[in-house]
C-alpha cells in the first residue's frame, strides 16, 4: 500500500481502504465490494460518518479520473 | 400444465413485490418470501395460488442446493483461517451460547432428541445475508467491529457444514446404534472425500467445468452441483452439505470469480422459490400453538446474542456501542434456519417444528433490523466493568475507525527495560511504553514525569505500545484510539 493508505479485508464483502489525509479530523474510507464502491467521509471525530456515497463501478471511475486529474470527457 | 405456470409466476411475482416493499422499510427479503408462501398457500384461508406445494419440490430443492453451493464458492477460507485465535474464540462463544440455548429449549419443549438438534441449529446459526445487508444499510462498513462481525458470520457458515454432517444421520434415524454410527461415518467420510477433492482435485474439477463461454460454464456448473448434491442425498448425507462442499471445491479453482457471478442470479431466483415453497407447507392455524415456544426462543436468542456481543467486545477491547452492535447485527435468522426446518420436515420429524421455525424467523426478521438500528440505546445499559475497565476512554472516545498510522509501526520489541529519562533525573516509573516509530522507551502516564507522552509532544511519533508483560495493546496519540490488528492478511505497506 502507498503511504498513509491502509487496507483491511472485510470477509464476504470486499476490502476497506482507510486514507490518511494528514488531518486529525478529516478521514476517508473506501469500501470496495463487487463493483460497488462505498465512500465513507468523516469530518469530525464522531462515530457517525458525515456522508456515505454508494457509487457504481462506472461512477467511481468517473470520480476517480477527475480526482487523479486525468483528462475526462463523457 | 399452464395452470401451474400461472400459479408459480403469480406467487413469485407477488413474493418479489412484497420483498421490494419490505426492503423500503429495511426488512430482510427471506421472511417476506416465506410470508407470501404462507398467506397464499393451501394452509391459509383466502386465495390459494399453489394447491400442492409438492409441485414446486424440484425447484425448491434446486434453490436449496444453489444457496449452499454459492455459500461454498464465496467462502473466504484463507482470510478466516489467517485471522487469528481471538476471532475463533469469539465465534466459538457466539455459536456455543446460541446452539446450547437452542438445544436446551429444544429438550425443554420435549418434542424429541432429533427435534432438539434441529432447534439448536435453527436458533444457533444466524443469517449471513441479513447481517451483511444490515451492515451496509446502517453505514457501519468502516466500524471497528465490522470485520469481527463478518468473521463470526463466516465461521458460523463453516460450523453449519459440520452441523449438517452431524444432523443428517440423526435425521435418517435408522433405529439401531450400529446403523447410526455407520451413517455418521459415511456422512463424515463423504465430507473428508470432498475436502480431499478440494485440496487435491480442484484442477480436475476445473478441467471438467472450464469453458470460455459463460453459457457453457453455467450449464456445466449446475449439472455438476446438482449431481453431487444428488449423490450426497443417495449416500445418506443431505443434499445441502453435498452442494456446500462442491462449492468449496470450486472456490479453490481459477473459475471461482466467474462461477460466483454466474450462480448469483440463479441462486436468488431459486432460493426465493425455496422460501416461498417452505411457506406453502405452513398451516396458519398451526402458528398459534407454537406462539409461546417461538416467543421464548426469540427472547433467548436476543439474550444470548447480547451476551456473545459483550464477550466479543471484551476480547477485542471494544466499547459498549460495539458490543451491542455485534450482538444485534447477527440477530437475524433466515436461510439456514429454514433449511434445517426443511430437512426436519423431509425426515418426518414433529410437525410443529415447521411452524415454530417459521414464526421464529418471522419475528426476528422484524425485530433484528429495528434493534440493530437502535443499538446505541442498548449500549447505555452495558456496565463498564463487563468490558476491559483499564481502557478508561472506552465509552467516551470514538472507536469507529481503525488507526491510520499503522504504516509507522516499525518497532515491536526492545531490549531496553528502563525509562532512561527517569534514570537520568533519579526518578522512578510505574510502567514502560515503547514508541513504535523510533524505538524510544519511556514511562507511562501514571508515572510522575509521563516521558512517553512528552516524547510524542516533541516528536509527533503517533503509535506507542505497552511493554508491560502480557499487555498486547497499542495506542495511537493522533487518532486517540487503540490500534487494532487488521483482520485477515496484514496490509502490505
Amino acid at each position: 500500500m502507498g503511504q498513509g493508505v491502509h487496507m483491511q479485508e472485510l470477509p464476504g464483502i470486499g476490502k476497506r481502504y482507510d486514507i490518511d489525509l494528514g488531518s486529525s479530523t478529516q478521514r476517508i474510507s473506501v469500501v470496495v465490494r463487487q463493483g460497488i464502491r462505498d465512500l465513507y467521509v468523516f469530518t469530525d471525530k464522531g462515530e457517525e460518518p458525515t456522508a456515505v456515497l454508494e457509487l457504481t463501478g462506472e461512477q467511481a471511475l468517473k470520480l476517480g479520473a477527475v480526482l487523479t486529474g486525468t483528462f475526462f470527457e463523457g | 400444465m399452464h395452470a401451474d405456470l400461472v400459479g408459480l409466476g403469480a406467487i413469485v411475482l407477488i413474493a418479489g413485490l412484497v420483498a421490494r416493499l419490505g426492503r423500503r422499510y429495511g426488512f430482510p427479503t427471506v421472511p417476506c418470501y416465506m410470508l407470501v408462501g404462507i398467506l397464499l398457500g393451501p394452509g391459509t384461508p383466502g386465495p390459494v395460488l399453489i394447491d400442492h406445494p409438492e409441485d414446486l419440490a424440484i425447484l425448491a430443492s434446486l434453490g436449496l442446493v444453489l444457496l449452499l453451493f454459492h455459500l461454498g464458492v464465496e467462502f473466504p477460507a484463507e482470510q478466516v483461517l489467517g485471522s487469528g485465535r481471538r476471532l475463533f474464540i469469539a465465534a466459538g462463544v457466539y455459536i456455543g451460547l446460541n446452539v446450547t440455548a437452542g438445544l436446551a429449549l429444544g429438550f425443554a419443549l420435549g418434542w424429541g432428541t432429533s427435534e432438539a438438534l434441529v432447534t439448536g441449529g435453527a436458533l444457533g446459526i444466524s443469517s449471513s445475508a441479513i447481517a451483511t445487508k444490515l451492515l451496509i444499510e446502517l453505514r457501519r462498513l468502516t466500524n471497528a467491529e465490522t470485520p469481527i462481525i463478518l468473521g463470526i458470520i463466516v465461521i458460523e457458515d463453516m460450523f453449519l457444514a459440520f452441523y449438517l454432517a452431524l444432523l443428517s444421520p440423526v435425521l435418517n434415524d435408522s433405529g439401531s446404534t450400529a446403523d447410526f454410527v455407520v451413517d455418521l461415518l459415511v456422512s463424515f467420510g463423504f465430507l473428508v472425500l470432498l475436502f480431499a477433492m478440494a485440496r487435491f482435485g480442484a484442477r480436475a474439477i476445473a478441467l471438467v467445468l472450464n469453458s470460455r463461454e459463460d453459457e457453457l460454464l453455467a450449464i456445466l456448473m449446475v449439472g455438476l452441483v446438482v449431481l453431487v448434491a444428488g449423490i450426497a442425498l443417495e449416500v445418506g448425507v443431505s443434499e445441502a452439505i453435498g452442494a456446500l462442499m462442491i462449492g468449496l471445491v470450486v472456490s479453490r479453482t481459477s473459475l471461482k470469480d466467474r462461477v460466483e457471478q454466474l450462480v448469483m442470479p440463479l441462486r436468488d431466483v431459486f432460493a426465493a422459490i425455496f422460501f416461498v415453497s417452505f411457506g406453502l407447507t405452513i398451516d396458519v392455524g398451526d402458528l398459534g400453538s407454537v406462539a409461546l415456544p417461538a416467543a421464548v426462543a426469540v427472547v433467548i436468542t436476543v439474550c444470548t446474542n447480547l451476551t456473545a456481543g459483550i464477550v466479543t467486545a471484551r476480547l477485542f477491547g471494544f466499547n459498549q456501542r460495539a458490543a451491542t452492535n455485534i450482538g444485534l447485527t447477527v440477530l437475524g435468522r433466515g436461510e439456514f434456519s429454514l433449511i434445517l426446518a426443511t430437512l426436519a420436515i423431509a425426515a418426518g420429524l414433529d410437525e410443529r417444528i415447521g411452524p415454530f421455525v417459521a414464526l421464529y424467523v418471522l419475528v426476528l426478521a422484524i425485530a433484528a433490523p429495528l434493534l440493530a438500528a437502535q443499538s446505541r440505546h442498548f449500549a447505555r445499559f452495558v456496565p463498564d466493568r463487563l468490558l476491559r475497565s483499564r481502557y478508561r476512554y472506552v465509552r467516551a472516545e470514538t472507536m469507529s475507525t481503525s488507526c491510520t498510522h499503522q504504516d509507522q509501526m516499525h518497532y515491536t520489541e526492545t531490549d531496553i527495560d528502563v525509562c532512561q529519562e527517569c534514570v537520568d533525573i533519579g526518578s522512578t516509573w510505574v510502567q514502560l511504553r515503547l514508541c513504535m516509530k523510533c524505538g524510544y522507551v519511556g514511562c507511562c502516564d501514571d508515572s510522575p514525569h509521563k516521558h512517553t507522552s512528552a516524547h510524542y509532544e516533541r516528536e509527533h511519533h503517533p503509535v506507542i505500545q505497552s511493554l508491560e508483560p502480557g499487555a498486547d495493546w497499542q495506542y495511537c496519540y493522533v487518532d486517540e484510539i487503540l490500534v487494532r490488528q487488521p483482520l485477515g492478511r496484514a496490509s502490505s505497506s
